[in-house]
């Protein structure tokens, strides 16, 4: 049974201004899996990461080339609705950033955004968003305090509930846990596994023993390049490539 | 450049250990053999005591394989080394004991009759132990030619076995065998049999550490 893919990337070519930073990369993303892109700084995975969602659109001088088909369509067309793309691939950045209001608000804005008014519908979509992220019993009865109130693991609990708010298909994450401790990082991990059965997730670490946690298949990349797509358990107990061995047992950083 | 000199550092002693604890086997096979030969109760009954030895050396082994996995997380390669380590000294641990068995057969033996030749007995001895520290050896150079070089040899030991069954068959068929004697000698002769089954494995474990499988040559 063939797996279904949540994005097919081909010969994807990036650059910032005259620097290339990514070269000729090709890998379909499996539906309903956790990919983890790992790879030392500068390797290109966050570039990677934002190709998905065309957040590098909004850094100036950046061109691509090749094509990120998403549901079958290139997300590069010219004419492709990037706004909708942006709800259906979510995102969730290294540093937690809740907006400055309430616990509620943060996760309403999205839906409101998109012309949702009535309260009861509102309330459902809220609190569904908070049960999917493992944050409802924490901050129940206090929806109307504000975000910014909570701890770091709670706010970036709630970036996810913020995305999932979207009814996404896809979330992207940039090293969700690197600014959070071990119990934060731990929860945020569990939510993963949870997450993982209604979405697609693929997640940037600089944490191998995360990616060897948490996720199903990992793509190792150097200097732009893919080097090594594959298992999980694969990659980290019989890597092909002799790069993707040294960087795994850490014999080059 | 490596950022994990200590790392490696652990992992090359741990070898070493490995190392250390294929002599004190083989070097207990050897002499366990010997005072069954020579009637040596002193010899056989040093070699039981040593075997207390082989066990420490196995739990220190265990020990430091359990320190390197909490601590330094290892992963493809490296957890492939310390987890055949783990599954290599267990293998080392039970060859000591069949050293130690041999040696206990010359204490029981010792008001028996043994003038009976069974020079596949020694032949024996010798592959066994040449199969233990070629499999070692396999391992530290990551020779994966000199594992499966070793798992052939088991071969020969396994046609020692039949030859001194069929020897001591034939004696007992003549009468040329005392009784107990010919029993002492098939148990010593199964437990070198069973030393050579053990270092297969132990070659076994060197492949899975080179390449990540693990294929069972030896039946259960």
């Amino acid at each position: 049974m063939k797996t279904e893919n949540a994005f097919q990337i081909k010969q994807l070519n990036l650059h910032y201004g005259a620097k290339q930073a990514l070269f000729d990369i090709a890998m379909d993303i499996p539906k309903n899996q956790v990919t983890a892109l790992i790879g030392p700084s500068g390797c290109g995975k966050s570039t990677l990461l934002r190709s998905l969602n065309r957040m590098n659109d909004l850094i100036e001088n950046c061109r691509v080339e090749g094509s990120v088909k998403y549901e079958d369509y290139d997300i590069y067309d010219q004419y492709y609705d990037v706004i909708n793309l942006r709800t259906k691939v979510g995102m969730v950045f290294q540093k937690p950033n809740p907006f400055p209001m309430s616990i509620f608000d943060n996760i309403a804005y999205g839906p409101r955004c998109q012309g949702i008014k009535d309260k009861k519908v509102l309330n459902e979509i809220v609190r569904k968003a908070l049960v999917n992220s493992a944050l409802y019993d924490e901050v129940k009865d206090r929806l109307k305090e504000a975000a910014t109130s909570l701890s770091g693991g709670q706010q970036q609990r709630l970036c996810i509930a913020r995305a999932i708010a979207m009814s996404p298909d896809v979330i992207l994450m940039d090293e969700p846990t690197s600014a959070l401790d071990p119990i934060a990082t731990a929860k945020i991990e569990e939510l993963i596994q949870e997450l993982k059965k209604d979405f697609t997730i693929v997640i940037v670490t600089h944490n191998m023993q995360q990616a060897a946690r948490i996720s199903d298949n990992t793509a190792f990349f150097l200097m732009g390049e893919l080097v090594e797509y594959d298992n999980t358990d694969l990659i980290f107990s019989q890597p092909r490539k002799k790069q993707t061995e040294d960087y795994i047992t850490g014999r080059f950083g | 450049m490596t950022y994990r000199n200590q790392f490696d550092k652990e992992l090359e002693e741990l070898k070493l250990s490995l190392i250390h604890m294929g002599d004190m086997v083989i070097d207990n096979i050897n002499e366990g053999f010997r005072s069954f030969l020579s009637l040596d109760i002193a010899l056989a009954q040093s070699i039981i005591e040593k075997d207390k030895l082989v066990n420490e050396q196995e739990y220190k082994i265990e020990k430091e394989c359990m320190r390197i996995i909490l601590r330094e997380q290892p992963v493809a390669k490296d957890l492939r080394l310390i987890t055949a380590v783990l599954k290599m000294i267990t293998d080392l641990e039970r060859i000591g004991d069949h050293a130690a068995d041999i040696s206990k057969m010359t204490i029981f033996m010792e008001n028996t009759h043994h003038h009976f030749e069974a020079k596949q007995a020694g032949l024996i001895t010798q592959a066994c132990s040449k199969m233990i520290s070629q499999s070692l050896e396999s391992f530290v150079n990551n020779d994966i030619e000199l594992a499966f070089e070793v798992i052939r040899e088991d071969d020969i030991v396994d046609n020692y076995f039949d030859e001194i069954k069929k020897s001591v068959a034939d004696a007992i068929r003549s009468s040329t065998i005392d009784a107990d004697y010919a029993l002492y000698l098939m148990m010593v002769a199964k437990y070198l049999e069973r030393i050579g089954d053990h270092a297969v494995n132990i070659a076994e474990w060197v492949i899975f550490s080179i390449t990540g499988e693990h294929k069972r040559l030896n039946p259960i």
